[in-house]
């Protein structure tokens, strides 16, 4: 092996690592979703916006820059960070399963902290479970799949399929172009004449 | 009884509303009581949504309230009931190009109780709230191919309610 070989394998590895870190912690993996959705924002910005101290902030964008997760933007104070596309294919030891960590994957796993769902189904399934969810949710909004479809598949209860099926339909929504499908409202109320007010009428 | 019209929603439309607390269920009950819809839902979907795992029944307080209730069991010798539920069945199997065996007849039963209320005439227009574009989208197919084009929608469950949130 070349030493320019053995350099670009080390790149690979350092890469995997801080990902595989970014999925331990949902919130360096908040600060690195939401640079890849906003584009870029500087360490204030990811401090208002996210709710983080100081410390922890630079802390945060030291550890992605340094991974090479994240670059910074300008030479000009303050300095503005933008995020890397990250897509890793992970493979099983028994080379029989296979995952990709994708910024929608890493996007998923930020919401752990604030998303009850997200988070009892990653106890439940681990993250390769949630990206096996992901690609669930995209085929379901894409008009592929059912809840019932996903539940037979892996096993888990229909109740559990659409749970976590609505809990990442946000991040896909997010990430993916979905054509709208299906009636809606205003489309009900004009052929049934219905009324739609708030208030309850008394009649 | 002649109603005008019979809303047949899916688990996923009730799991979106949440808890009678939260402000979906509540203006859904509102549009609901106002307009005099009472939701039908099959049996296959009360079952999941009260399956014994889930912590809550949302669902049978919403009964109690009087907005949704259960049908009674599909009959299969209708003939509209079970070609629709086949078709839909299809339908979805198709969608994911996998086979039609690998398919729940829970996912053709939306299908089954729009067909059965069609057949029964007991409504001029049915209107199917699902979350599962596969399964809404199959259901006005089929049925549109049977000649019932004019009489079923599929109602996006999501962007209704969306809509009715704004």
């Amino acid at each position: 092996m070349s030493r320019s070989t053995d350099r670009a394998t080390g790149d690979v590895v350092r890469e995997f690592l801080s990902v595989a870190d970014l999925l331990e912690e949902p919130r360096l993996a908040q600060l690195y979703a939401y640079l890849i959705r906003d584009g870029e924002a500087t360490v204030q910005e990811l401090m208002d916006t996210l709710d983080l101290p100081q410390g922890t902030a630079y802390t945060y964008v030291n550890r992605l820059s340094d991974a090479g997760v994240i670059a910074d933007q300008s030479e000009t104070q303050p300095i503005s960070y933008m995020a890397n596309e990250i897509d890793l294919t992970v493979t099983a030891s028994d080379g029989t399963r296979e995952y990709r960590i994708t910024p929608v994957l890493i996007d998923a796993v930020g919401r752990r902290a604030t998303d009850e769902d997200i988070d009892t189904y990653i106890d439940r399934h681990g993250i390769a479970g949630l990206a096996t969810a992901i690609n669930y949710a995209v085929d379901r909004e894409r008009g592929s799949v059912t809840h019932r479809v996903m539940a037979r598949d892996i096993d888990i209860s229909p109740l559990a399929a659409e749970i976590i099926l609505q809990a990442l339909r946000p991040i896909v929504h997010e990430h993916y172009d979905i054509e709208p499908a299906g009636a809606s409202l205003d489309d009900v109320v004009a052929a049934e004449d219905l009324a739609v007010d708030d208030e309850t009428v008394n009649e | 009884m002649t109603v005008s019209a019979t809303h047949i929603a899916d688990t996923g439309f009730f799991v979106a509303l949440g808890q009678p607390t939260n402000h979906r269920y509540r203006r859904v009950r509102t549009f609901a009581e106002r307009n005099e819809i009472v939701f039908l839902i099959p049996e296959r979907v009360y079952e999941e949504l009260t399956e014994p795992a889930s912590e809550t029944a949302t669902i049978d307080i919403a009964i109690e309230e009087g907005w949704v209730i259960v049908s009674e069991s599909l009959d299969y010798t209708v003939p509209l009931v079970s070609k629709t539920m086949d078709g839909v069945q299809r339908y979805i199997a198709n969608a994911d190009e996998r086979p039609e065996d690998e398919i729940e007849r829970a996912d053709a039963a939306l299908g089954g109780l729009a067909a059965k209320v069609l057949a029964e005439e007991s409504a001029s227009s049915v209107y199917i709230y699902t979350p599962d574009i596969a399964a809404g989208e199959g259901v006005e197919t089929v049925l549109g191919s049977q000649g019932y084009k004019d009489s079923i929608t599929f109602v996006n469950a999501f962007q209704f309610i969306d809509e009715l949130m704004d």
